[in-house]
């Protein structure tokens, strides 16, 4: 599933894998990327009752959230986790997150593998739908059917390999697989952005044109009703089987001016935002906020980087990309960008930290300004420095564009400092910033740049990077340019190791061999991870409840948990 | 957001107090002296061109190099090193100032230099000619009244790269109508006059009659106008990149200067990064409108001081 | 002055016309509305269906044809970001940019003239000084730095200040939570984004009026009358002012085109669902129907303001002869 985040990125789509059990995430290990600004462990009683507003940066484009229209992280996190039951959550507040069985199912779900990987759900007795009928095998069969056969789906992704599901009894599903086809990563099935949809409301009619603008029914402990242009507003479901909720409403008011949002926060206008991490964000929180808390947390599934089109000149030599490297003082700029929050070093994998089990978060840590390294790999590959102080070989500068996104002042400061970084190496990198939609919609896909500055969002504890490195996977004539692979990155000894992780049965080899892909991918410079993109959680103190931030499902997925002190 | 407003002028007749005499140009000397009457006006001037000077010749007054950022050092308010302080990746901000002001200024003025010259010459043509060049001309000026500016200028943008030319011609191409319409009005009221008649009996073509004897009449509007271009421009730009369609990086103008420190508006301690941009476009754009009034003041032969 | 009227609106019809088909040709080329689907699994399928769908392999001219004809039928289409029917979106977003222009407009003349009249009338004294300060003051801020200071010293400043429970003027939305109709929560929405609206206006509008009534007090007919005996008051109010007024009329309805501009920054700043926040997340998501929509629906707005300015023209002076 691909979304647009708060700050537009890219997403990473989980790829295949044969897990067998759930990973969950490691200890809290005290790395130099991580933080905290207050406690987000709670216990006491929650008060009954009361409203409260919300910041919200982003309004979705719709609610339809198996259709196109629906890549919105704000809408899955306001509005989708709510109201849809998800077979698995990934749970917790804080930095670790754990896939655990969501309230619609009644256990863990048993996966076999033979003859066929063949999964088996139980549903929970108790689960209905707001208007009382119950949540049963048919939802679970109208989805898969949905994802598989509907005509304007997002992400196919794990569906399409589906055989059959079929419904011993209402409260049973078996899910079988194609003879010889595998999907490691089935956590995502009926979870995630896609979740479980009612049957008997929406078979045999248009899904998109009975979902796209609100819907009054639900299956989680919310309803959800959408005021264009201005709000969403969450009242409890009165037959929710789980836990009712505290608050009586919850207004997610749509601000985009974030100095604004601000205000409307310090005023009282807004109990709680989720802003991104902008230079003045970080440095109002270093500040203090009286009658506030605030959470900080770098160990997202977030990754900013520097990508590379590794087919594009200059690009397309290793050593010009490992020299660029050598030039960039990552750990100065990421201190300076985020280092009030105690985020003080780069980051040294392209993956999230979600799915570090899964990675060599040491892969890039060689990659330290080192002029005299740039100056000896350089030279070492014919370039030459002219009067301008610019390398060049044969008649070519090294000169190169920047992409990133327009409106962003953090990413603006960072092309900035970098521009002066490499001139000093030699290099000439000059910016052009773009919308987030036609970076993502054509100059990427279509490789139609050299080196662009963004952030990957991953939208589930999975690892998986075949889809974004594996050289099939280079948008080409032959996959219709729909590859995910914009580096195009081509490396024979990395493919096979990417698509075991995809594919292995053997969680310990999966781990290993995507260490080996990181530290293959480091060598070869493929891109230059930058700075982890901590979520800042900021809420007045008359919240209470387990708040904090869940960096998949957004921070509001346990409201149904909180409470207001009036 | 509002553009160089114009002077009162549609399709009617209001351009030059009843009863006046068109100024000459021989009244050269009754003009300045009535200018410099205008003390606000002159220390307008002398502003100006003290800020000109000053942003153009950046390249050797500025203490650093443009957009030279220093991570090692931390942010700060004015000091003995820094003398508009230092914003977040330690740029130097009288430096960034100086050399935004280039940018701000030489969009403002060629904004105002280019709409001018278009909106004077379709202005010209319609007021004189009259007719049916005169009614396509005014339908044109309602195109382009009727086009909304943003629209226009965020596709023209996306499409022309985001570059201060790109900026000037946008801009220029949305600010002439103004300047038209008040030149066509003084047309139309002047060409009746018993000068232009008599110009036309001596056999004077027709360039030369509005060249030469109608247009020093209009002098007045249109430089008023044209000053309130300057102003409008420049600060139609910041608000351009407040909105996202602006000027990117590393290009650098008051505008983007002003929306880096959005949020330093709310804060004692980094308010400098907000004084320093908003004081220097807050005063060209009052030196340029006083500029206007003293204009006006001393075209209007009628005006008492 | 009916044939004046229609006559002028004959004339703006194919105007309007030919400014529809420049800003669907410069929307149209400009975005691609199929760019969102290029990052996904099925891409090459869906990219031509949609493509076919929204009708994207006709010519220019063939769709901005559809489009005009469909419009004049009432069907503006269907938003690509939303697909919801533009008309609705449209519909729903004038509502609130109409009260604000509404409440602007008529505070703004009010101010504007009552400090322009008076500064002219007081003209170099300390309060016309005072007014004429303030209002250069104001006419050289940008609006968003206008808006912003004003939420930060008014609402954020007192709250913290002196630890109000909530603000006095509020700076999200035109309502409170659960309320609406036009009573005092609703005032205390409106004061900072009318405000953040007509401030450049008020102050241009001002010296505008200070100027027109400074030419009309030193007029021939004027002074005439003065010489005759008349007194002040009636020959400001009953003999200059409304002279004065016609220059005023052009300019208030040619600024309302730009505060319709202007709506974009103030309804950002402020979280109000309007046609200024319909038209910034519709440039930047490429969406041309609903680009299209608001723009005629703006392009009217414009033309129809215009007209009602001419009238006014005629009303405060019977002398004006519109050829």
């Amino acid at each position: 599933m691909t979304f647009t985040r708060r700050t537009p990125v890219r997403l990473l789509i989980a790829g295949l894998a044969a897990a067998t059990v759930l990973a969950a995430c490691g200890s809290s290990s005290k790395s130099s990327n991580s933080g905290s600004g207050s406690t987000t462990s709670f216990s006491g009683t929650v008060p009954q009752g009361g409203a409260i507003t919300i910041g919200a940066e982003q309004e979705p484009d719709c609610f339809d959230w198996l259709g196109t229209c629906a890549g919105s992280s704000w809408g899955y996190w306001m509005a989708e986790v709510n109201t849809i039951p998800l077979a698995i959550q990934a749970s917790g507040v804080g930095p670790d997150l754990k896939n655990t069985p969501g309230p619609v199912l009644a256990g863990e779900p048993t996966v076999t593998t033979d003859p066929v990987e063949t999964i088996t759900y139980k549903i929970n007795p108790d689960a209905v739908w707001s208007d009382k009928v119950p949540i049963t095998c048919a939802d679970f069969q109208y989805t898969a059917d949905q994802q598989q056969n509907s005509k304007d789906i997002y992400d196919r992704t794990g569906y399409t390999g589906i055989a059959s599901v079929t419904c011993p009894d209402p409260k049973t599903v078996v899910v079988k697989y194609k003879q010889g086809e595998t999907f490691a990563t089935w956590q995502l099935l009926f979870s995630g952005t896609v979740g479980i949809m009612p049957s008997h409301i929406l078979k045999g009619k248009d899904r998109d044109t009975l979902m796209k603008d609100g819907y009054t029914w639900s299956g989680g402990p919310w309803l959800a009703k959408w005021n264009k242009g201005d709000s969403i507003v969450l009242t409890p479901n009165a037959n929710y089987w789980g836990n009712k909720p505290h608050l009586d409403q919850v207004t997610f008011k749509f601000l985009a001016d974030t100095s604004a949002e601000f205000q409307a926060f310090k005023s009282g206008q807004v109990s709680m935002i989720y802003p991104q991490p902008q230079l003045d964000v970080v440095d109002a929180i270093s500040a203090g906020l009286p009658d506030a808390n605030s959470v900080y947390n770098a160990k997202t599934a977030s990754a900013e980087a520097l990508w590379i089109n590794n087919q594009k000149p200059p690009f397309n030599d290793k050593v010009f990309r490992q020299a660029v490297a050598y030039a960039i003082d990552r750990d100065a700029i990421v201190n300076r960008l985020f280092g009030k929050l105690g985020v003080t070093q780069a980051v040294n994998s392209l993956n999230p930290y979600v799915v570090k089990d899964y990675s060599d978060p040491n892969a890039w840590s060689n990659y330290k300004l080192d002029l005299n390294k740039v100056n000896s790999l350089m030279t070492g590959a014919g370039w030459t420095k002219g009067s301008d102080g610019i390398w060049a070989k044969g008649g070519q500068k090294a000169t190169f564009t920047i992409n990133s996104t327009t409106s962003n002042k953090r990413r603006e400061l960072t092309e900035t400092v970098m521009q002066q970084m490499l001139k000093t190496a030699g290099f000439d990198m000059k910016i052009a910033n773009q919308k987030a939609s036609q970076l993502f919609g054509e100059t990427a896909p279509n490789g139609d740049y050299q080196m662009a500055l963004y952030a990957n969002n991953l939208t589930s504890i999975q690892p998986g990077e075949c889809n974004l490195f594996c050289s099939q996977n280079i948008p080409t004539a032959a996959n219709g340019n729909s590859g995910n692979n914009w580096y195009r990155v081509s490396i024979p000894e990395l493919d096979p190791l990417l698509k075991s992780v995809d594919t292995n049965l053997d969680d310990s080899v999966r781990k290993s061999d995507a260490a080996k892909a990181d530290d293959i991918m480091a060598e070869n410079q493929v891109s230059l991870p930058l700075d982890p993109l901590p979520d800042i959680v900021i809420w007045s103190k008359k919240l209470v409840g387990p708040i904090g931030d869940n960096s998949i499902e957004g921070p509001f997925w346990n409201i149904d948990q909180w409470g207001v002190n009036s | 957001m509002t553009t160089a407003p114009p002077l009162p002028n549609v399709d009617t007749e209001l351009a030059l107090p009843a009863g006046a005499e068109p100024v000459a140009r021989s009244n050269w000397q009754l003009f300045r002296r009535r200018f410099f009457r205008h003390k606000l006006a002159l220390i307008s001037i002398v502003v100006l061109l003290f800020l000109i000077v000053v942003c153009f010749g950046a390249k050797w007054i500025a203490p650093y190099p443009k957009n030279q950022t220093n991570l090692l050092i931390t942010p700060g308010g004015p000091s003995a090193k820094h003398w508009f302080g230092t914003n977040g990746v330690g740029q130097d901000m009288l430096t960034q100032v100086l050399y935004g002001g280039q940018i701000s200024l030489k969009i403002g003025l060629a904004v105002a230099f280019f709409s001018t010259i278009v909106g004077v010459f379709v202005g010209a043509l319609a007021g004189f000619y009259r007719g049916w060049l005169d009614q396509g001309l005014s339908r044109l000026v309602d195109l382009f009244l009727i086009v909304p500016e943003l629209a226009i200028v965020g596709i023209a943008i996306q499409r022309l790269g985001a570059t201060d030319t790109s900026f000037i011609i946008v801009l220029a191409a949305l600010g002439w109508m103004y300047i038209a319409r008040v030149v066509r009005g003084q047309v139309l009221s002047i060409r009746e006059k018993e000068f232009v008649e008599a110009a036309r009996a001596s056999g004077a073509s027709t360039p030369r009659i509005i060249v030469r004897h109608i247009l020093p009449n209009c002098i007045g509007p249109i430089m008023v106008n044209a000053t309130l271009a300057i102003a409008a421009a420049v600060i139609f730009e910041a608000t351009l990149t407040y909105l996202g369609l602006g000027l990117q990086p590393p290009a650098t103008s008051w505008g983007i200067l002003l929306n880096q420190a959005e949020s330093a508006v709310t804060s004692t301690s980094q308010f400098y990064l907000v004084f320093f941009p908003g004081l220097f476009l807050v005063v060209t754009v009052l030196c340029v409108n006083f500029l206007g009034d003293g204009l006006r003041d001393a075209f209007d032969p009628q005006s008492e001081h | 002055m009916l044939t004046y009227i229609v006559r002028r609106i004959v004339y703006s019809v194919p105007v309007l016309i030919v400014a529809s088909f420049l800003v669907f040709w410069g929307v149209r080329t400009t975005y691609d509305p199929t760019a969102k689907y290029r990052n996904n699994r099925d891409a090459a399928r869906v990219i031509a269906e949609k493509k076919h769908e929204l009708g994207l392999d006709k010519s220019i001219v063939a769709q901005w044809w559809t489009w005009l004809t469909d419009a004049l039928h009432g069907n503006f289409g269907t938003s690509y970001r939303t697909n919801d029917s533009v008309s609705s979106m449209l519909r729903h977003a004038l509502w609130p940019s109409i009260q604000l222009m509404f409440f602007g407009t008529i505070f703004a003349l009010i101010i504007a003239i009552g400090v322009g009249v008076y500064s002219a009338v007081k003209q170099y004294s300390a309060g016309d000084y005072f007014f004429t300060g303030t209002s250069y003051f104001f006419i050289a801020m940008p609006a968003f730095l206008f808006g912003l200071l004003a939420i930060a010293l008014l609402v954020t400043l007192p709250v913290e200040k002196f630890h109000l429970s909530e603000p006095i003027l509020y700076s999200v939305g035109l309502h409170s939570n659960g309320q609406s109709g036009f009573n005092l929560d609703y005032i205390r929405h409106l004061v900072l984004p009318v405000a953040t609206l007509v401030v450049q206006s008020v102050a241009v509008w001002s010296r505008f009026q200070r100027a027109s009534m400074l030419d009309v007090l030193n007029a021939d007919y004027v002074r005439t009358a003065r010489a005759k005996g008349v007194s002040e008051r009636t020959v400001i109010f009953r003999h200059a002012f409304r002279n004065a007024l016609i220059p005023l009329v052009t300019v208030v309805a040619l600024d309302t085109a730009f505060l319709i501009g202007g709506l974009v920054i103030t309804e950002q700043i402020f979280a109000i669902s309007g046609m200024g926040r319909l038209f910034l997340d519709s440039l930047q998501g490429g969406d041309a129907p609903v680009l299209l929509g608001w723009f005629l629906v703006v392009a009217i707005f414009v033309v129809v303001f215009n007209l009602c300015a001419d009238l006014a023209y005629s009303i405060l002076d019977p002398r004006i002869r519109v050829s």
